[in-house]
């Protein structure tokens, strides 16, 4: 695809501003990273011989114990498992992922069910933030939740910026009667107070919907009452656009609506829409974070950011790890967004590269 | 008046003037909205209609033989030590609904506050001797002077105390008896647990005159003295206005009381605080076995939704006492290392109880599917790991349920077991349901393709660990837990809507002689019309809400015994009916029996006094009985401590004398 060399110029310019570029970087960097979370942060092996035969059991179907000479027809315990060939010193090997804890499962610790401190401060071994108040590991629940929030994040965008994007353009580009009305219409919906809404639809949707179908819905509510704001800003850029030359040409042509808005104005007034991405980013995995801190958020036991937040709040004197690890965690995410933005929104600066006005 | 008037502007008084107005027009309204009512006329029509039930006589037709009795050689309640006055702070989790004691929403966590600790019944069975003698519990005396019980005729006799009052001052008379059978069994108060118990559990009720009268039961139970003396009236004065908007007159009215506190309209502070007040001169104030209770002046709550708040709350001082029975709470959060418990300034509190337990378990809805199928019940016991989550969660302080009716006593079935944890047994069962293949994520699936996965509903925020442990054990079984958690009063509005897959909840039980099975097991409360007259399941039945029968548990045979149960009058025969019931409940495995918590853990602040032997041994929890006073001296002098760093010496103390041995 040949870019626009405007576009390349301010794709250099943004390369250019080096926090902001190495904060992209990293991030792009964890989310593919997360993306094969399962591969470094599992309690399932990467890979198991046994008697001669390899099994690769991360993504598939999960393997019962009977699968390898255990007595028992549940998932295999990989970590036992190991020590078990190893002490039978036999040629069956099981290789495991880096870090072995999932985000799932209830570790003892001195016995009981209670947080463990890191192991660097002096906790087991294997938990690198200690473990929360059931015995989850927090790194664990940390990094999933991490990618739960960004690819939730990156979907709202997307949703609220195409419903946006269209209303909004939409709006300045037939003016007038439609305008006023869709205008008037957003005004009483944006009034509509958000986290009420959350809650009250919560509340009556069947709580027989399985956990991907929950996470759908609260997507849903989100972007519902979220993609308004966005509108205003392409509805003054489309006026704006609409009334230059190049709009009339393409009219004159013969163009449709639809291309003349997706293919004529929009490439002109993107500049608007992208400097606001990463603070949507940020906001969205703030809300999301928010409404697991407020026990309305992504159904247990989904790991979460803001569910740890609200268990180290619950554990501030007894188990300061958890809070720290996820207040840290969080800040460090939405830091990286934020410069990201910072760097975008100077390199697309529309003043910089504007010629009128 | 004066004083405000002339600082204000013509306008400012013309504003004056016409907000009097509409003050003036909304009370005219208000009056025409309210319509007076007095239902005397209706109430004696009814008596009038049932004249069998409600019985007029003279004090000249009282038996001669009576042997009256009042429980006055019964070891008293309560320390001498007790100082009154002062204000106890404590808090609630979610404020009250209602201020009736019947009805919707009426049965809350609140309910305790407005009737069952703070009510005076005719009399009460004794706190600490707790046998069973020849005549059945040990009572001591409430509202009745004394009372007689006679077995032959099914008849107790009461005769009220003559300075007994309502917190109003009214008198409490025989008629207030009389008229709470009207009100209990009265289609106003929309409350059908209220009807049917008050009709079907009693005889009659006779007037001698306005301090005397006798209530006559069905059968003679075992416990037919206890029936009748825990009764307690309702202010026939107060409800003149009963009628069909009964739930939105009454709503937020404290009802009269014969006990210490009230609630004053002022101090009810929607959704913030609520406040008891002791009455005035209270006519019980001297009386045997209630002078050293009741000590504070007021009782405040606050409204503090999540506990590590009000944790928080209670170590600032703010909150008088906390239930530290959690084990996180008593290990880790104020371990007896902490400077609050080391100075001296907070003591802990370890007290063994021994009374019938809540049920705390996993009540399985067997209306929903799946769930309907014996098997998959059971599959779900021996996939429950209680013994994992006593030891690792509660730190081995609990002890495992082995039925719904744990510590009746002899009533309690001696032999039968829960079911352990098994992943083999619950195979097994599950197999036997059609569930043999495990799908890909380890839950099992049956040849149609349903997963063997259900919701888990909870209300207690503070236990939801246990459900997270209970999870992860159970999809080792193939089984899957989808955890909900959810505010108390929704949780339970859930469960009594019968809305549940399972739920992990628990009813508190009081210490009643024997056990109760027609409330949760009786098919009256699963289904109206549950079998066709031969017994089989009648195709059309729906299923009934607002009931204790959260299994929706409906067996024919199990109805049976019930009824010959409940109309049983010999202890050895019911004895006989309740092992055969508790064993034909655990084949039907609709409940999993979970933990016991055995004992009642305190931290409380310096100035909280409470007995030398600090509770009772049916001492549900700290503020039943109302032992515990606060001393205004001693928080003064706490309160300098804490300012000035002097300490005192630690209290941490353990009462193991009602502690069970195994």
């Amino acid at each position: 695809m040949a870019l626009n060399p405007l576009t390349v110029k301010k794709l250099r310019r943004f390369r250019s501003i080096r926090r902001g570029y190495v904060s992209f970087l990293v991030l792009a960097g964890l989310i593919v990273l997360s993306l094969f979370g399962e591969l470094l942060i599992n309690s399932r092996a990467l890979a198991v011989s046994y008697e001669g035969r390899l099994h690769f059991p991360t993504y598939g179907a999960n393997l019962p114990g009977t699968a390898f000479g255990l007595g028992y027809s549940y998932e295999t315990n990989y970590r036992e498992l190991k020590k078990k060939f190893e002490a039978e010193g036999l040629e069956n090997w099981v290789l495991l992922p880096p870090f072995q804890f999932n985000a799932f499962e209830n570790t003892p610790y001195q016995n009981v069910f209670k947080p463990a401190p890191p192991s660097f401060m002096g906790g087991p071994e294997g938990h690198l933030l200690g473990t929360d108040t059931t015995g989850r590991d927090i790194f664990a629940r940390l990094f999933f939740g991490f990618r739960v929030a960004i690819f939730f994040a990156l979907a709202f965008m997307t949703l609220t910026y195409v419903i946006g994007i269209s209303v909004g353009c939409m709006m300045g580009y037939f003016g007038g009667v439609f305008d006023l009305i869709v205008q008037r219409l957003i005004e009483v919906w944006s009034n509509i107070p958000f986290l009420y809404m959350v809650i009250i639809i919560f509340s009556v949707i069947p709580s027989t919907l399985s956990i991907p179908a929950r996470v759908a819905i609260l997507l849903l509510v989100m972007v519902l009452f979220s993609w308004t704001s966005m509108t205003y800003y392409m509805r003054t850029a489309t006026y704006r656009e609409k009334a230059r030359d190049y709009t009339s040409a393409a009219i004159v042509i013969g163009a449709g609506t639809g291309r003349i808005i997706f293919n004529h104005i929009l490439p002109n007034t993107i500049s608007t829409v992208v400097t606001f991405m990463p603070f949507t980013i940020v906001s969205a995995i703030t809300a999301v974070t928010a409404l697991d801190f407020l026990g309305f958020g992504l159904p247990a036991p989904t790991p979460s950011m803001g569910e740890l937040l609200k268990q180290g709040t619950q554990t501030l004197t007894t188990a300061p790890w958890i809070v720290s690890s996820a207040f840290a965690a969080l800040v460090f995410i939405l830091t990286l967004v934020t410069f990201i933005g910072e760097a975008v929104r100077e390199a697309f600066d529309p003043k910089k590269f504007t010629t009128y006005e | 008046m004066h004083q405000v008037l002339p600082s204000l502007s013509w306008s400012g008084r013309w504003l004056l003037a016409l907000a009097g107005v509409f003050f003036l027009v909304g009370c005219g309204k208000k009056k025409e909205a309210v319509v007076e009512r007095d239902n005397t006329a209706e109430v004696k029509a009814y008596y009038a209609a049932n004249p069998d039930f409600f019985r007029f006589a003279t004090p000249a037709d009282l038996p001669k033989d009576l042997e009256w009795e009042n429980g006055a050689d019964l070891p008293e309640i309560g320390s001498p030590a007790a100082k009154k006055g002062g204000t106890f702070y404590t808090f609630l989790q979610d404020y009250p609904r209602t201020l009736r004691h019947v009805g919707p929403d009426a049965n809350g966590s609140f309910r305790p506050w407005l009737l069952d600790d703070v009510v005076v019944q005719w009399a009460w069975r004794h706190p600490t001797k707790t046998d069973v003698g020849p005549k059945g519990f040990h009572f001591f005396s409430g509202l009745a002077s004394e009372w007689a019980i006679d077995k032959a005729r099914k008849t107790v006799w009461v005769r009220i105390e003559r300075n007994a009052r309502w917190s109003d001052g009214v008198p409490i008379t025989a008629d207030d008896m009389l008229f709470a059978f009207y009100f209990w069994r009265s289609k106003y108060i929309q409350d059908p647990w209220y009807n049917n118990f008050y009709t079907t559990n009693f005889a009659g009720i006779t007037r001698y005159d306005s301090h005397t009268f006798s209530i006559t039961l069905p059968e003679d139970r075992p416990d037919m003295s206890e029936r009748v003396l825990k009764l307690y009236p309702q202010p026939a004065h107060f409800f003149k206005e009963l009628g069909d908007d009964f739930l939105e007159r009454y709503q937020w009215r404290a009802v009269p009381t014969p006990g210490a506190y009230t609630i004053l309209p002022e101090d009810i502070d929607k959704g913030r605080s609520i406040t008891l007040t002791r009455v005035k001169d209270w006519w019980a104030k001297d009386k045997k076995n209630w002078r050293y209770r009741f000590n504070p002046d007021k009782i405040r709550f606050s409204v503090i939704r999540d506990t590590p708040k009000s944790f928080e709350a209670f170590k600032k001082g703010e909150i008088d006492f906390f239930n530290l029975s959690l084990a996180e709470y008593w290990y880790d959060k104020l371990p007896d290392s902490d400077p609050l418990v080391q100075s001296g300034l907070v003591q802990k509190n370890k007290f063994y109880q021994d009374f019938p337990r809540p049920t705390f378990g996993l009540w399985m809805n067997t209306n929903r599917p799946l769930l309907d199928n014996r098997e998959v019940r059971v599959g779900i016991q021996y996939a429950t790991n209680w013994q994992l989550v006593i030891d690792k969660f509660a730190r081995g302080d609990w002890q495992r349920m082995q039925t719904g009716s744990d510590g009746y006593g002899e009533f309690t079935h001696p032999t039968l077991r829960s079911r352990p944890f098994s992943i083999e047994q619950a195979l097994e069962s599950f197999a036997k349901a059609g569930f043999t293949t495990r799908g890909p994520d380890g839950v099992l699936v049956n040849t149609k393709g349903e997963r063997l996965s259900f919701q888990l509903t909870t209300g207690y925020e503070a236990l939801k660990d246990v459900l997270t442990i209970l999870r992860e054990e159970a999809l080792k079984a193939g089984v899957e837990f989808r955890i909900e958690v959810l505010d108390g009063t929704t949780a339970f509005k859930k469960l009594r809507e019968k809305q549940h897959d399972i739920s992990y909840t628990a009813f508190s039980v009081s210490p009643e002689m024997y056990p109760r099975y027609w409330e949760d097991s009786h098919s009256v409360n699963a289904y109206d019309n549950a079998f066709l007259p031969d017994g089989t399941v009648n195709p059309e039945r729906k299923l009934k809400t607002q009931t204790n029968n959260v299994t929706s548990t409906a067996l024919h045979a199990l109805d049976q015994k019930i009824i010959a149960y409940d109309r049983s009058s010999g202890a050895e025969e019911m004895k006989k009916l309740a092992f055969e019931m508790e064993e034909m409940l655990y084949e039907h495995a609709a409940f999993s029996p979970g933990q016991v918590v055995p004992f009642m853990r305190i931290g409380s602040w310096r100035w909280i006094g409470y007995p030398e032997d600090f509770h009772l041994k049916l001492g549900k929890n700290f503020t039943e009985w109302m032992l515990f006073w606060v001393d205004e001296d001693k928080k003064k002098e706490t309160l300098d401590a804490r300012r000035t760093g002097a300490t005192f010496p630690p209290v941490i103390r353990t009462y193991e004398q009602y502690k069970q041995k195994d």
